[in-house]
């Protein structure tokens, strides 16, 4: 492992590129989620009455905005890094400076964890517009954090698919078959008590299901019992992909 | 001359495939030494182990007395790279492509400021200074890599095939600066196909064919030894060739088929030259002998796939 500051270098790159896809990709960051929070939330909520003393739309919010933080980060690192690799090869010139193999990555999920975290504050701006707010300022730079952590997870399982893929098609298995159905089973749309046994063991081996869950908590200010495991298995599992995405990645990058 | 770059029983694998089976040679410093070959010879994997991008299979290699390694951030810190394939940042422009390479080798930003007004000048680049790399001809992105290359003022320059794709103003503005380098005492590597580029800059050349090194030498003098002064190229049916070769012989060095042609190498053209007058052939091309020959008759005249 050869991870240094120039981590920040990299950062730095993406930064001066980015500028010129601002209002873009603010548009694509939000489109998705927005679209749920009004169809689900507005629509679909008139009918549900109330959720635990709330709103479904309460109850909706914290789960669609880690959700965003997840499409984000995840379409950064798959997209965004293929085709820096492929197309432009910025990697192979950045091999060539003092720059790693493993800064060079490692910076570029330090950027898909920062697009996660200005998807998810966007979110939370136009929930607030809508009426939801969490509940207090502490809980607003909680949630920052989490989001942080939440995008350096995607980030990097992400990243791990981009090491294997061959072409962009690749994605849509994993975009498909492992990002779409998360959102369903992890407790987004409606809560996970009322699965039966065996889905919500399942759900407890999805990332997303314990990010949900703490946002939730974050948001709302109840903490229940658990979610200090919730947070663990969070800090685990992406202290795990993120090594592996260094490797896998520095295992295709050098030849 | 001391040397700045030592390699020796080079190795370079990929899977099954040996791209670079065993080769050693020394660079010295301030020298242009020039790898030439067929594609796929290994003249780039060399030079990407030389560059500390690809790991070495076996044997040593150093680059200023240090061995060169994929982690070694002070042979990274000290080489400047003109890469084969145009590997700008399209999303930026000129400009900020230098601003953001600089940071990679931890130029500080006011040192980078006045080195890339230099080096813009230098490639001729001012008018393009915020334009994006879209807007670029092929020649100007060219020049722009290797202004990026010199960001870092490099003591070792490798410049990977640096013109190829150009037309002949391109390419004789980037000799020129190649030269220009080279008159300041910066090593230069160069891989190249085209055997006038190779005459034109390198000192010290090796021709590589399947991994391995076939000649090496001084242009000059691979030409002189290999082919001679001179060279006739005829186009005759091969039927004729036994007669043509014995009343040729005694005024050429050796002579080779190849398709159509029929080649014949001298080192005194003169007496070759009235023969092939006296004998009033058709289709006769006589010529100064170049690398290209040289070139040629090493790794085979017909096409390598």
């Amino acid at each position: 492992m050869n991870l240094s500051y120039r981590i920040g270098h990299v950062f730095f790159r993406n930064l001066m590129s980015y500028k010129r896809f601002v209002v873009p990709t603010f548009i694509a960051s939000l489109i998705q989620p927005l679209f749920y929070l009004v169809t689900f939330g507005i629509g679909m909520g008139a009918y549900m009455g109330q959720f635990g003393g709330k709103s479904y739309l309460d109850f909706l919010v914290p789960g669609v905005l880690v959700s965003s933080v997840m499409l984000s980060a995840s379409f950064e690192c798959l997209y965004g890094t293929f085709i820096k690799m492929i197309h432009e090869k910025l990697y192979d010139s950045l091999l060539a400076t003092p720059v790693s193999a493993e800064d060079a990555v490692a910076g570029d999920i330090a950027w898909g964890a920062f697009r996660g975290l200005v998807s998810g504050t966007l979110m939370m701006l136009v929930a607030m517009v809508m009426g939801v707010s969490p509940v207090s300022i502490p809980s607003v730079l909680l949630l920052f954090v989490l989001m942080v952590f939440v995008g350096i997870l995607f980030g990097s399982l992400a990243m791990i698919v981009t090491s294997f893929a061959p072409n962009f098609d690749f994605f849509s298995y994993y975009t498909e078959l492992i990002l779409t159905p998360m959102l369903f089973f992890s407790g987004v749309f409606f809560p996970l008590d009322r699965f039966p046994g065996w889905m919500k063991s399942f759900a407890q081996f999805l990332p997303l299901t314990h990010a949900v869950a703490v946002a939730r908590a974050v948001f709302s200010g109840v903490y229940p019992r658990g979610l200090v495991a919730n947070f663990l298995v969070i800090v685990g599992l992406e202290t795990v992909v993120f090594w592996a995405a260094l490797k896998l990645m520095k295992r295709r990058l050098i030849k | 001359m001391s040397a700045i770059i030592t390699a020796k029983d080079l190795v370079k694998k990929y899977g099954d495939l040996t791209a670079v089976d065993g080769i050693s040679f020394e660079i010295g410093e301030g020298e242009c030494f020039g790898f030439l070959g067929p594609n796929g010879a290994g003249q780039t994997s060399t030079v990407k182990m030389i560059h500390c991008v690809s790991p070495v299979t076996s044997g040593s290699l150093t680059v200023a007395g240090l061995p060169a390694h994929i982690d070694n951030r002070v042979l990274k810190k000290m080489t400047g790279v003109i890469p084969q394939e145009i590997t700008l940042d399209n999303d930026l422009t000129v400009y900020e492509n230098l601003i953001v390479f600089s940071k990679f080798f931890d130029i500080p930003r006011r040192e980078a400021k006045v080195r890339i007004a230099d080096h813009i000048k230098f490639v001729e680049l001012e008018a393009k200074r915020n334009s994006r790399i879209s807007q670029l001809s092929t020649g100007m992105k060219r020049r722009l890599l290797i202004a990026r290359a010199l960001l870092n003022n490099p003591r070792l320059i490798i410049a990977d095939e640096p013109t190829t794709g150009l037309d002949p103003q391109a390419r004789h503005l980037i000799w020129q600066r190649l030269r220009q380098l080279k008159a300041q005492g910066v090593t230069l590597i160069l891989t190249t196909q085209y055997m006038e580029e190779a005459q034109q800059l390198c000192d010290r050349i090796v021709i590589m064919y399947q991994g391995k090194i076939l000649k090496e030498g001084l242009p000059s003098r691979l030409i002189e030894d290999e082919i001679g002064r001179e060279v006739a190229e005829i186009r005759i049916p091969a039927e004729e060739d036994a007669k043509l070769i014995a009343q040729l012989e005694g005024f050429s060095s050796g002579h080779e088929r190849v398709g159509d042609t029929l080649f014949f190498y001298c080192k005194d053209g003169h007496n070759l030259r009235h023969k092939l007058v006296e004998l009033d052939l058709p289709n006769t091309v006589h010529r100064p002998a170049t690398l290209e020959d040289v070139f040629l008759k090493l790794t085979g005249r017909s096409l390598i796939e």
